[in-house]
Parts: C-alpha cells; structure tokens; sequence
C-alpha cells in the first residue's frame, strides 16, 4: 500500500510538472469555465419561471442546476477518460514499455496516471463553484458537505467501472473504445446534466435508471441545492454503492484479460 | 545469468475477441531458442532485421509471454516471478520515445526511481553518481533538448536506477553518430561489465559492434539461434581460424 501510495504520487507530480509546463492550457481552461458560466446564467435568465415545476425539489431555478450538472458531470468523464488516457498517452509517447519494466503493476500506472485528471477536475468544479457563487448568485450555504463528499466518491466508483474496462479495450484496440463512445456520449444527454429528466418521454426516463450519473447528479443536486442529508438520499446511494459493487468486479476481470491479451501478443507500445 | 531454453513465441493476429477484423498468417517469431548467458558477460544477439532479437528481448524482461520454453533471470522464473526478475533486469532501448519530453533528464530520473521504490535522498545521490559515471554533464535540461547520444545514455541511467544486474539492451547504437556510437560501446564494454561486473545482453545487426564489445555472440535469423559461443568458439564451428564475425554471421545465416 505504502509503494502504490509513493509511486502514485510520483505519477501525480509528474504529471503536474507536464501541465504546468503548458502555462497557455491552463489560463484558457479558466477562460472556458468562465464563458460556459456565462452562457448558462444567460440562459438561465431565458428559462426564467418556466422550469420551476420541474426544479422545484432543488429550489426551483435552473442556474444552480446545470452549474451543478456541468461541475459534477466534469467526473463522468474523468472517470471514463482519466484510466484509458493514462494508458494511451504512455503508448502514445512511446513510455508504457519503459514503465513496465519497472516493478510497478499495470493497475498502479493505470491509476497513478489518473490521478492528475481526477484533481484536475475537482479544480474545474471548484472554480464553477466558486465563481458561479461569488459572481452569478449560486447559494450553497444550505449545502451538506459531508453528504456531498461521499456522493463525490460513490461517483467516481461506479463510473471508475466503466473507465477501467475502457482502458482495457484501449489497451487491445488502441483506438475506438466502444463504452467511452456509448456510456460517454449518451449519460449527459440521459442522467440529466442540462434538465431534469422529468421533462424526457416516459420510456427514455426508464433508460436513464440504468446510468449512475443519474443516481449522482440526483443525489449532488439535493446535498448541495437543499441540503438533504445521508439518509434522506439513501436509494441514491443504495444504487450508486450498486453500480459500484457490480462494476468495478467485472471491470478488473475484463482488464486483466485485456493485459493477458496483450501480453501475448506484445502490442504494448503500439498505438 | 540468464538462461533460456526451448523457448518458442508464435504471434497469432486476428485471434482477439475483439479483433475479428485482423487477419493474417501466424508468425513464429522464435522457436525452440536455446541460450546462455554468463554472471559478468557481455552478449551481442546478432542478426538481421525480423529475425527475433526484439521479441527474446522483450520475453526476457517480462514485457512478452513466451508460448513454450523457460526462460529464468538470476535463478528465477520470468513468467512466475515477474515482478522479481524486474527488480534485476533494466532495459534500454535505441529508442528516444521512453522518457518524458517535458521533463528534465533529472526529474526524469526521479521519477523512475521513485518506481523502483528509491527514497529521494537516496534517489537523488543515486542520480548524481551514476550522471558521472557515465559522463552526463547537465542533467537539468528538458529531455528533448539533449543530443541522441546524451538520451541514449539517459536510457543506461535508468537501467542503473535500479541496480540491474542484468542490463538488456535493443540495439543501443541505433541512431547514434559513429563516435557516440563509439563512446557508448566503451561505456558498455569499460564501466558495466567491467567496473560494475553486471551482466549484458545486446541486440544488433551492425557486426563490427557484436565483435568489439561482446565476450560471446548469438547469431538468430528466423527466430532460431543458429550459433553461439566466444570467437574463438565460433570460428571452430565454421573451421576458419580467421573468420571475422561478419565471415561467421554469413555463414551463419545462409546455412
């Protein structure tokens, strides 16, 4: 524990060193945040009333919903990407080998390599945060951190499933991972980052049960918005702790045949 | 040191769950390999280009998992004892892609280090006497900044990182002038083998580096050994007193 603790902190400040090195990237992330605030408090302001019937068990306006939908969904795709980047940015820059004949296991790289996204991100949602209550009127006094905080983890547990089996098909495939294409792609529009789900038809509604990002935009929304508590959000977490407990599983299972796969046929480094 | 015995490696494309659109004929990329390589010796793995060099490198550093055979490192199984072997097998290979391009060559090295489990106290004293051992004056350049030869000497930094008894090596002057080529054949030749006694096995297909630097040659082409053994050894095999290795590697081949 103690080595992949050490070791993953040594992927971690390496990959800081890198980010910093590309000043530029960061001032303009800022500048991104800053413009999509922006385009949502305006588009807020549109909504008006209109969305209250929907919102109303989050307090009824819309600006703090989808800047709390775009802040958390940021760990949908840290939790898709952050595993298969990890792998494919070590094939890409020709260092997989080179790590692995070091005494440090592919899960270690693989989630050492992801850390940096992880952190990255919460820097992403506490910049929305931030601005989005110094600036544009977002009120979390009445939020429940505690809540919030272990909603943040179930989160990026049950999506860390999906992510692993897609660095497994990144590991084989390389390119064209099939689940980031799907569980990325459909999740935002279907769990409800931009609008309440109750506004989808009745069948797309039921297909939504079957993501966590609904489950955790859900549960985020009420600890944040109006201060729910743990137990109040209990079948949140029930089903989130669900994902979770199926998920990871059967992801490290698909992983590891994933790296027999390519222990077999030595297609490490391609990519 | 390292002994491989009827080792046999067939890559079969297109056998994926997931590759069903990859097809092509399988390749024996080596077979039934034979070798041996002494505590303290330098062997050179002599042989054209797809003849397999590539692949018994990356068998022997656990990167690759061999279809039949044995291969042991130091009395131990690579396919058993993995993560052991690794602690005393360092690669290097005539690649300039293995390092972080915007990292200095010493945060470079600390972080490999920081993966062989080296403290920074010890990592960092570590660094410093290995960058003079092996001539690296500034360690405090990004790594895209230094010349192909300073990179290549970057690579053995790392192998040395870890204390590697057993350094393997893929072609090591690829991509090097004739005079870092030159250097760092005596760095292999003069300060691995002969001042830290550890043991190397090289990859090449340039000859007149096999002869220079190796204590013994293999000759592979087509995934078979086709000879081994000291010079002298190699010259008897063909019945030529004089042959040069380039005369043994013909012979070899063609035979």
């Amino acid at each position: 524990m103690v080595g992949f603790i050490v070791k993953s902190w040594a992927f971690f400040k390496r990959d800081l060193i890198e980010s910093a090195s590309y000043k530029m990237s960061f001032i303009l992330e800022i500048g991104g945040i800053l413009a999509n605030i922006f385009s949502f408090f305006f588009i807020a302001r549109l909504v008006g009333d209109s969305a209250k019937p929907y919102l109303a068990e989050y307090g009824g306006n819309y600006f703090p919903f989808v800047v709390i939908g775009i802040a958390f969904s940021g760990y949908l795709s840290a939790s898709l990407d952050s595993y298969t980047q990890a792998i494919g940015k070590e094939q890409g820059t020709g260092t997989l080998e080179a790590l692995l004949i070091t005494p440090t296991g592919l899960p270690t790289i693989v989630l050492g390599g992801a850390i940096w996204n992880f952190v990255f991100t919460s820097l992403r949602v506490a910049v929305y945060l931030l601005l989005g209550a110094a600036f544009f009127g977002l009120d979390m006094k009445n939020a429940n951190v505690p809540a919030a905080l272990l909603i943040l983890v179930l989160t990026i547990t049950s999506l860390s499933g999906f992510g692993i089996v897609s660095a497994g098909f990144t590991l084989m495939l390389k390119r064209g991972d099939p689940v980031n294409f799907f569980v990325g792609g459909f999740s935002k529009f279907l769990a409800g980052v931009y609008f309440p789900i109750a506004i989808l038809p009745p069948f797309v509604q039921k297909v939504s049960l079957f993501i966590p990002l609904t489950y955790a935009l859900h549960a985020m929304r009420m600890a944040i918005l109006s201060g729910a508590s743990i137990s109040s959000l209990y079948s949140d977490i029930a089903m989130l702790s669900l994902f979770s407990a199926i998920l990871i599983p059967l992801s490290i299972l698909f992983f590891r045949y994933s790296v027999r796969r390519v222990m077999t046929d030595g297609s490490w480094a391609h990519y | 040191m390292i002994e491989v015995s009827r080792l046999t490696k067939v890559f079969k494309p297109g056998r994926g769950l997931f590759e069903v659109f990859r097809k092509g004929p399988n390749v024996k990329a080596l077979e039934r390999v034979d070798l041996r390589v002494r505590e303290g010796q330098i062997m050179a793995l002599l042989g054209p280009n797809g003849a397999g060099k590539t692949t018994l490198i990356k068998i022997l550093s656990s990167l690759l998992l061999p279809d039949e055979g044995e291969v042991k490192i130091g009395g131990m199984d690579v396919k058993k004892h993995g993560r052991a072997v690794k602690k005393i097998v360092g690669l290097a290979v005539g690649e300039e892609r293995s390092f972080y391009f915007r990292l200095t060559g010493r945060q470079n090295l600390h972080f490999f280090a920081s993966l062989y489990s080296l403290s920074r106290a010890v990592a960092r004293k570590k660094i410093n006497e290995i960058a003079e051992l092996l001539g690296i004056e500034d360690l405090d350049r990004r790594f895209q900044e230094y010349s192909t030869g300073g990179k290549q000497r970057l690579a053995i930094a790392r192998c040395l990182l870890s204390d590697a008894k057993v350094i393997l090596m893929d072609e090591p002057t690829r991509s090097l002038d004739p005079i870092a080529a030159c250097e760092l054949g005596k760095l292999i030749k003069e300060r691995l083998a002969g001042e830290l006694g550890r043991t190397v096995l090289f990859a090449t297909h340039l000859t007149h580096e096999a002869e220079e630097l190796a204590d013994e040659i293999a000759v592979i082409d087509r995934g078979e050994i086709k000879v081994h053994g000291s010079l002298a050894e190699l010259r008897s095999k063909i019945k030529n007193p004089d042959a040069s290795v380039e005369d043994i590697y013909r012979w070899s081949v063609s035979s």
